[in-house]
């Protein structure tokens, strides 16, 4: 939009938020996503009724799903429920779960979807609800104190080895794999995935990995590029590929207008997340310290020697300390939640980081003010590489390095071994953990606010979405940069060793203290390597080495 | 009155005074409760070698520990009516606050501190392991425990800002002004507010740096980039301003009921013998409050010394450690890091802190009092 037309629309009475949501600004999309306009919504072929059904509640761009959609969404799919089930079959069963309540959403929505599955069954839930931060606190304690309260827990893969490598997890029944139709998860999401030893223990809801959000009528508004051009920056103004790039654009945006408001680049997260946090540098990282040649990252996979304070981290490190300056002013107080839900949904910054749900709440999420601004890619490259075999920084002949960041592995249900001596309770809580890991069901949280995004192959029909309200271009664009991340065979893995949020956590502390000035990047990143090295001689070197081996299907 | 004081205090025919109780029966006693506290040793004894991997320290695992403890107190009772006829039935009397004592106070004491002598994390495939005085060494060495101890003195400063301002609110309230009953009511509010609310009302909203009133306003009024927790010592005064604006009532409502309670005469006397207003306060009314005074910093103080829940909802401890109290500190190393074994020596060594400080304070109080008065 024209600084002129922007400024008549404020002087008529409009709002920058009713503006910023008006704007649907398809030449940018267009631009951003390479691709032409999208079709208008049309019936697709390969929906299916119900799916078709489903998407409609409420329908995108009308408004936040209720908790009577989540209920609804929940019946509508009980069918797979039915076939397996008889009704009343869980009558006096009573299951506890354990799950995230973080932004009012994964049990939130749990509880709508499993009201109608607990009226046809009989059985009882009762929810244990923890904030994100406290997750792994939680979690660890249960299992240190032996005192598992829980039937059914929310859990990510990174936990495996802390709770199915003690023998604490239900292995899936084959009636399981089955309903959930296991064979339909992506690539990246199969065994070692949700397995230990070889036994499969996880229902997976979610796919997880980071992708790279922008403002795409920022990289294509003309007044930018012309002070892009006059300002001497290189190339053409557009979305950053590379880190360096993402640096440059984020200086040269520093005091800058866009639309007569301050205009930001990337948005760090610099605050402490409960060890999530950490997975922000990673993203940073991964593109300068995962070598092609090397499916390790973060440790030496021989050794379990920390990698965290080789160059290639200390460059990252190094990178969040000069932007952070060019970043808002409170920036150094952002963790994760807030850049992506309080600054860059409603219009402060212009690149971040994050999980799925960025792209599957712009449209959707009533908070938003970006649904029609928004593009998407995998995480941005690096011109070099760091070798930790040569120590050298490698220029890779096909350009620059990918990495994407395949951060936590998305979120799974499992069910606690402590319901196998009552195969009836066993049944019920598998039962309710096959439900929510439904493939029709996945279609609707994907679309949705909900924590979860695709998983699933059946998710990647773009006429589905298109169908379901999306503009072709904008989902596409989504999608790609979802599933092109999930299937790169470059990929940052992440390591499910136990311990795996202890390291994040004594990372993500130092790195606060590192970024606040108190200490230079490889000074912080020493102290993390320490850190680390005693935690892995506290938690068992020999058995780590194995595990990480084994995660990294070395 | 006497007869009836006299009779109230017979105890019934079948209690038997000391010196008739038979050795037989001392002896049974005596043998009882040696056998519960033998029985009771040995059971933690064997709680406390029986490992089986990492789960040695739940509930479950305890319960014959808990048992026997139940037992040893029933013994007691019993053993100290068969040894102490009369006395034996007058102690039980205490038996429950001193079971309640020893199973609340004195048993998690210990048993933290052999937690804080381990190298426990939760992680750990081989649970605890004795590790002696090394979580002491490497807290000494601790750059950020040291930092939180720091940031500590500096809270606790301020709570002689927060008694300033309470001693005069409460002049205020105490005063013939108008509305008085209002005011009272609404300055007590804060009191009644969760921490954790007013973190979220006050530091997350009010003052957000884009679109908080406080923010906005700090603009108008010339600060280019209001950002309050984003530098160390305008974080460290907007956390202060935040657990003061919660806790200074409570200091207030202490004072005022110490300015209601005193005497009219002796103000009334300062007034004819023609001492004014500021006189008056410095002469007569600032003496005369210095107990109640005394109280209410020492009681804030200890408050003070707990200081988290705000810190934790709005900074995290940031920027770079700059807010962090030693509570707080405490609760990540447990919370994120599962740190239980280094969690617990900081703690313990805190509470030592604490109780030095305090001890130190209410006699350096009773001074200050005792010279001023």
């Amino acid at each position: 939009m024209r600084v002129d037309l922007y400024e008549k629309l404020v002087r008529a009475g409009a709002t920058r938020r009713d503006i910023l949501k008006g704007a649907a600004s398809m030449a940018a999309m267009a631009a951003a996503s390479g691709a032409g306009l999208g079709a208008l919504t049309r019936p697709a072929s390969a929906a299916s009724e119900l799916r078709a059904k489903i998407l409609q509640i409420p329908g995108v761009g009308k408004g936040q799903p209720t908790d009577a959609d989540f209920q609804k969404v929940g019946e509508l799919c009980l069918d797979a429920t039915k076939a397996s089930v008889k009704e009343g079959e869980f009558a006096g069963v009573e299951l506890k779960f354990m799950g995230l309540n973080n932004q009012n959403l994964h049990n939130v929505l749990f509880r709508g979807f499993l009201k109608p599955w607990e009226a046809y069954t009989g059985a009882k839930i009762s929810w244990i609800d923890l904030a994100q931060a406290d997750y792994n606190a939680r979690l660890q304690q249960s299992i240190a104190t032996g005192t598992v309260d829980f039937d059914i827990a929310e859990m990510g893969a990174p936990f495996e080895g802390d709770v199915c490598g003690k023998g604490l997890t239900s292995e899936m029944p084959d009636w399981v794999k089955k309903q959930i139709d296991i064979e339909d998860l992506v690539n990246y999401l199969k065994p070692p995935v949700g397995t230990w030893d070889g036994k499969q223990y996880r229902v997976t809801i979610d796919g997880d990995t980071h992708n790279f959000n922008y403002r795409a009528d920022v990289f294509a508004d003309a007044d930018l590029a012309k002070q892009w051009k006059d300002g001497g920056g290189a190339g053409e103004w557009g979305v950053p590929k590379t880190w360096q790039q993402v640096q440059a654009v984020t200086k040269f945006l520093k005091g800058k207008k866009f639309k007569g408001q301050d205009v930001y680049g990337y948005l760090d997260a610099p605050k402490p997340w409960g060890g999530f946090g950490f997975y922000f540098l990673g993203s940073r990282a991964s593109a300068y310290a995962k070598h092609p040649d090397d499916k390790a990252w973060l440790f030496d996979a021989d050794t379990m020697k920390p990698r965290i304070n080789n160059p290639a981290w200390v460059r990252a490190i190094q990178d969040v300390i000069d932007a952070l300056p060019s970043e808002p002013a409170d920036q150094i107080n952002a963790d994760p939640n807030t850049t992506g839900f309080q600054q860059f949904l409603a219009g402060t910054g212009s690149m971040i980081p994050w999980w799925g749900d960025i792209g599957s709440n712009v449209k959707t999420n009533d908070s938003s003010v970006v649904g029609d601004l928004c593009g998407f890619d995998i995480l941005p490259g690096s011109d070099d590489v760091y070798n930790s075999k040569t120590g050298k920084w490698d220029k890779l002949p096909g350009g620059p390095n990918y990495a994407p960041n395949l951060a936590y592995l998305g979120w799974g249900v499992y069910v606690m071994a402590r319901v196998d001596s009552d195969p009836k309770k066993q049944k019920a809580a598998w039962s309710a953990a096959a439900h929510l890991g439904g493939k029709d069901l996945a279609i609707w949280t994907a679309m949705y606010p909900s924590g979860f995004q695709c998983y699933r192959n059946s998710q990647h029909d773009i006429e589905e979405w298109v169908a379901a309200g999306y503009d072709k271009a904008f989902i596409t664009n989504y999608l790609d940069s979802q599933f092109n991340s999930y299937n790169h065979p470059n990929g940052a893995i992440e390591p499910r060793i136990p311990g795996i949020f202890q390291y994040y956590s004594a990372a993500e502390d130092i790195l606060a203290n590192t970024f606040a000035g108190k200490m230079k990047a490889q000074e912080g990143a020493d102290a993390i390597a320490a850190a680390w090295e005693k935690l892995t001689d506290q938690i068992g070197r020999e058995k780590q080495v194995k595990l990480y081996k084994a995660s990294l299907g070395v | 009155m006497a007869d009836q004081t006299s009779t109230a205090n017979q105890w019934p025919a079948d209690a038997a005074p000391y010196d008739l109780i038979s050795p037989g029966r001392k002896r049974l006693g005596w043998a009882l409760m040696a056998a519960a506290t033998l029985g009771l040793l040995a059971t933690i004894v064997l709680e406390i070698l029986y490992k089986t991997d990492t789960d040695t320290i739940g509930f479950e695992t305890w319960r014959p520990v808990v048992y026997a403890y139940v037992l040893w107190g029933v013994a007691l009772g019993i053993g100290q009516v068969l040894t102490r006829g009369e006395d034996g039935q007058r102690a039980l009397f205490l038996l429950p606050a001193l079971l309640f004592t020893i199973a609340m106070v004195i048993f998690p004491t210990l048993f933290g501190l052999y937690i804080a002598l381990t190298d426990w994390n939760l992680s750990s495939f081989s649970g605890r392991k004795f590790n002696g005085l090394d979580n002491f060494w490497q807290m000494l060495n601790d750059p950020y425990y040291r930092n939180a101890l720091f940031n500590m003195v500096l809270y606790v400063l301020a709570v002689l800002v927060e008694y300033v301002i309470a001693f005069g609110l409460a002049l205020l309230l105490n005063a013939q002004i108008r509305a008085r009953k209002f005011f009272r009511v609404v300055f007590l509010m804060p009191l009644m507010l969760s921490p954790v609310a007013v973190s979220w009302m006050i530091g997350k909203s009010l003052m957000e740096y884009r679109f908080g009133p406080a923010a906005t306003l700090a603009r108008h009024l010339g600060w280019e980039n209001p950002a309050f927790f984003s530098d160390p010592i305008t974080a460290r005064i907007s956390v202060m301003i935040l657990d003061a604006w919660t806790f200074i009532p409570f200091m207030m409502i202490m004072l005022l009921a110490g300015l209601q309670a005193m005497s009219r005469e002796v103000l009334e006397a300062a007034r004819v013998d023609g001492a004014n207003a500021w006189q008056t306060f410095w002469q007569v009314t600032f003496p005369l409050m210095l107990p109640v005074s005394v109280t209410a910093v020492i009681l804030r103080i200890i408050f003070k010394l707990k200081l988290a829940d705000i810190i934790i909802t709005v900074t995290s401890g940031g920027p770079g450690g700059a807010t962090d109290s030693v509570s707080s500190f405490i609760y990540r190393e447990y919370r994120d890091r599962s740190n239980v074994g280094y969690g617990t020596m900081l703690a313990m060594a805190y509470l030592v802190i604490i109780v030095v400080f305090v001890t130190w304070l209410l006699k350096f109080a009773n001074r200050f009092v005792r010279n001023v008065n």
